[in-house]
């Protein structure tokens, strides 16, 4: 009997495909982008609150300048590693849409990562005018010198897109069991305010609450952020940035085994209830 | 009036019986608003550990901000920006037309479209957080100041409500804004802290264009005490003219959508 | 208790060729077109009148439906409706109306129709005794006991409609207009809704104005028919005249008893149909006795019978005798009223 090509096979060969149509959907959609992009505004809200406090003096070494780069940049980091998975995976799963996809010989999987991935060079174009910004106002001066640091600041960044990625989907896949998981995606997306460094700077806790401080190393949420943030305003040597590196890496490795896991029970489900 | 009262009841027990109808959603939605009030206050512990300080503004009389700030963001999100979905939904699917030929004011009846009850937590917590800042300053806002800021609050709301109908205004005009209640959202994140923290041109704008001024910082000030009156009743005033400017262009923008020059 | 005369409809609508020049270009200079939905409409109807309202997509059905209604500013003439001025939308004119859209739906989504009903009660503030014995009559009529306590989204299309029908008719208004209300159904449910729209006029004396697309709807319900296309009205009548006036011809059915030669038959009259058994002959109702006594006498006929044309037919005919005339007088408009995707028959809903 024979077999044809296995669905990974099928999935690698579409890759490219999807990716451009994806592509060419953004391109549609960029004015609705443009807004999105807009809505980010903690970054700039927060670091109004944070400039003015370090009037008096730099906060666990971060001056005024330092703090501004931290914010501006972040801003740049949050539109690079955006996804929208979870709302799209929602809504699909809702209205029954998802049939259709699971119909295809490509997984779904792999069609929303395309889609997400498509859409980043509209993003990095979209973020140009604020690098402009950040480089006006700031310069090279708060920034690490070392290419090495660089380098891992974009191997941070890939990584980081993939643990967003990895748990927008996951928590997307739990619509399949609970109807609309969106209030669970709210949630999560507190912890992740809170917690990596978006609202502040986590060094900003060292001091004050040093067991929250180090515990915030091992979650997943302080690598969206705040240490691609941390790297490039050179905070840590190439060692420190290794061994955190190394612990980001197992975090999308673990959400990425978890999703595989859940979705295929969840698609396992959905094919016994139907929708 | 009556029958507007008893239509506002029937609306908002409507509004709940729907958010009844996805269970899971309902009760994860109620703690996921009571996580947020709460993380919302993690950045000002952290503030005032490191020691920082805002001009004029010590650590009680932030908390003040902060949880008039919560109060009012529960307002919104519970009250002001469901209509707004839901209407903007109805003009692109068409069905604007079946509110416009109910014997009741427009206006109104897509005003009270929909509401998230849960958003009740928000307010709740938000006036905790001003009382915990009055406990820490030891003393309580007189009736005065709290008549004020009351007044304040009112104003508040309406300049929210009148920027919500010119928006939904707008859709008449432009009709994809789906986006455009988050950005109003992630606008008003600005006046979570004092307008203090801006300067120059930034807080020129936060408090005569985007007046975001007018609805944390001085409802805040008038309960502790500082604001000037002559700057309170400007306020005022300034809500009312910008609430009937944004009445008037609502009728201009229902004309307009039945007249129907396209 | 509805009047229109010389009621005239135009849109503006902005005009952008295809492609992206186009679009550029467009920013800067907007071009607009007129486009004429209705055109110097006059039309009277009497109360407990039941009207159909026929014409081709585009024709100008939908808005002069909306004209009456008062969601749109007639550009010309005058309405009058239970002598109210529509377009000014007086709750007291409101309250007496209704509109049912089969394209849209009012009812909340997410609850039964039930709860719609309740809030559509306290919105045009129907006393508690009356929206009882009315929701009663109405759900019995229909047959919706179960189904109004089922959230809508759990429903069926028919369902819905049904549903539709009595959120729309609770306060017991005066005028019904009615556009599309089986578009989508099955045939049985397209029955049990014409059913209950004609009880409802019976018992209560509403005046009912009716489109649709199916003829059987406008065959079983109304004995006027209002005919517009392009905006124009090109017949006001009982069904029957339009059938003779569109028509003056008849059907003869003929049963061979062997195969004959089409030229013979087709010096008795025009060939509609012709196979080795059965033949299709129309004529003018003038020459019918004539033919029918040639086919009689000449041919090996085993069975004749005689019958109109159908009525989908003589519609068909009809627009397209009158797209010939319009192509002919050269007014200027050029095109149908509504004919393209941007024309208010369609578009209007989603401005």
């Amino acid at each position: 009997m024979s077999r044809g090509p296995s669905s990974l096979a099928i999935t690698l060969r579409a890759f490219p495909t999807l990716l451009r149509v994806g592509f060419a959907d953004a391109v549609a959609y960029r004015a609705e982008m443009v807004v999105w992009m807009l809505t980010t505004t903690m970054p700039l809200v927060n670091l109004a609150l944070w400039h003015t406090a370090a009037a008096g003096g730099p906060i666990a070494g971060f001056g005024q300048t330092q703090l501004t780069a931290y914010f501006l940049a972040s801003f740049i980091v949050r539109q690079l590693t955006g996804c929208w998975v979870v709302w799209e995976m929602n809504f699909e799963i809702r209205t029954g849409r998802l049939s259709q996809r699971l119909l295809r010989p490509v997984s779904p999987l792999a069609g929303y990562m395309a889609e997400n991935l498509a859409a980043l060079p509209l993003r990095v174009l979209l973020s140009l005018p604020m690098a402009l910004v950040l480089a006006f106002v700031v310069g090279g001066r708060e920034f690490s010198h070392d290419p090495a640091i660089w380098l891992m600041v974009v191997l941070a960044l890939c990584l980081a897109w993939l643990i967003i990625f990895f748990s927008m989907a996951i928590l997307g896949t739990l619509a399949l069991y609970l109807e609309s998981s969106s209030s669970l995606w709210f949630m999560w997306q507190g912890l992740f305010f809170a917690f990596s460094g978006y609202l502040f700077p986590l060094p900003f806790l060292e001091a004050h609450a040093p067991r929250l401080f180090h515990a915030l190393h091992g979650l997943p949420f302080y690598y969206q952020s705040g240490f691609p943030l941390e790297l490039m305003l050179g905070r840590h040597d190439r060692a420190a940035a290794l061994h955190y590196l190394g612990i980001e890496a197992c975090w999308a490795l673990g959400l990425g085994l978890l999703l595989a896991v859940v979705w295929r029970a969840g698609v396992k489900r959905w094919n016994a209830y139907g929708a | 009036m009556r029958r507007y009262a008893r239509l506002f009841a029937l609306q908002l027990r409507t509004s709940l019986q729907t958010g009844l109808q996805y269970r899971w959603d309902f009760v994860v939605e109620g703690l996921t608003g009571l996580l947020f009030a709460l993380l919302g206050l993690l950045p000002l512990w952290v503030f005032k550990r490191n020691g920082a300080a805002v001009p004029g503004w010590g650590f009680p009389e932030m908390l003040v901000v902060v949880g008039w700030f919560t109060l009012l963001k529960g307002l919104i999100d519970g009250a002001v920006n469901p209509s707004l979905i839901v209407v903007v939904d109805h003009i692109r699917r068409g069905t604007l037309d079946f509110v416009l030929l109910k014997p009741a004011d427009a206006q109104f009846l897509v005003s009270t479209g929909k509401f998230e009850p849960w958003r009740v937590l928000d307010v709740l917590v938000g006036v905790a957080i001003c009382g915990s800042g009055f406990v820490l300053l030891g003393r309580w806002p007189g009736a005065l100041d709290l008549a004020g800021a009351l007044l304040l609050l009112v104003s508040a709301a309406l300049v929210l409500y009148s920027t919500w109908i010119l928006v939904v205004s707008a859709a008449f005009w432009v009709v994809r804004l789906d986006n455009l209640a988050y950005l109003f959202m992630s606008i008003f994140d600005f006046a979570r802290w004092p307008v203090t923290v801006f300067r120059g041109a930034v807080r020129f704008a936060f408090t005569f264009i985007i007046p975001l001024a007018l609805m944390t910082t001085y409802p805040s000030m008038a309960l502790l005490g500082t604001l000037r009156p002559a700057t309170g009743a400007l306020a005022v005033a300034g809500a009312l003219g910008y609430a009937a400017v944004a009445r008037l262009v609502w009728r201009r923008a229902i004309a307009r959508y039945t007249s129907a020059s396209s | 208790m509805i009047r229109v005369a010389h009621l005239t409809k135009e849109f503006r609508v902005h005009r952008r060729d295809a492609g992206l020049a186009a679009a550029v270009r467009s920013l800067f200079r907007r071009r607009y077109d007129t486009v004429t939905a209705v055109r110097d409409l006059c039309v009277e109807i009497v109360p407990g009148e039941r009207v159909g309202f026929l014409g081709p997509n585009g024709a100008g059905k939908t808005t002069t439906l909306k004209v009456l209604a008062g969601l749109l500013h007639p550009t010309g003439g005058e309405v009058r409706v239970l002598g109210h001025v529509p377009q000014r939308r007086e709750p007291d004119f409101l309250r007496q109306i209704t509109l049912v859209m089969g394209q849209k739906q009012q009812l909340l989504w997410d609850l039964p129709p039930a709860d719609t009903f309740e809030l559509n009660r306290a919105v045009y503030s129907v006393p508690e005794a009356d929206f009882r014995v009315r929701r009663d009559e109405i759900v019995e009529l229909l047959g919706i006991g179960d189904t109004m306590r089922k959230p809508t989204r759990q429903l069926s299309l028919g369902e819905r409609m049904k549903c539709e029908l009595c959120a729309a008719l609770l306060h017991g208004p005066r005028v019904l207009f009615l556009d599309e209300p089986t578009i989508g159904l099955d045939v049985s449910m397209q029955h049990t809704v014409r059913e209950f729209i004609r009880v409802t006029n019976e018992r209560h004396g509403s005046t009912v104005l009716l489109t649709s697309h199916y003829m059987v709807d406008v065959l079983a319900l109304c004995p006027r028919v209002i005919v517009i296309d392009r905006g124009r009205l090109c017949f006001d009548g009982r069904l029957e005249e339009l059938v003779r006036s569109a028509r003056p011809e008849k059907r003869i059915v003929v049963k061979l008893e062997r195969p004959v030669e089409r030229a013979d038959l087709e010096a008795i009259g025009h060939v509609v149909r012709h196979d080795a058994a059965v033949a299709v002959l129309q004529v003018g109702n003038a020459s019918l006795r004539e033919a029918m006594a040639r086919l009689l006498a000449g041919l090996p006929v085993a069975d004749l019978t005689v019958e109109d044309p159908p009525l989908e037919e003589v519609m068909r005919d009809l627009f397209a005798r009158e797209a010939g005339a319009a192509g002919a007088d050269a007014d200027g408009t050029g095109g149908p009223g509504g004919g393209s995707a941007e024309g208010p028959e369609e578009g209007e809903g989603d401005e």
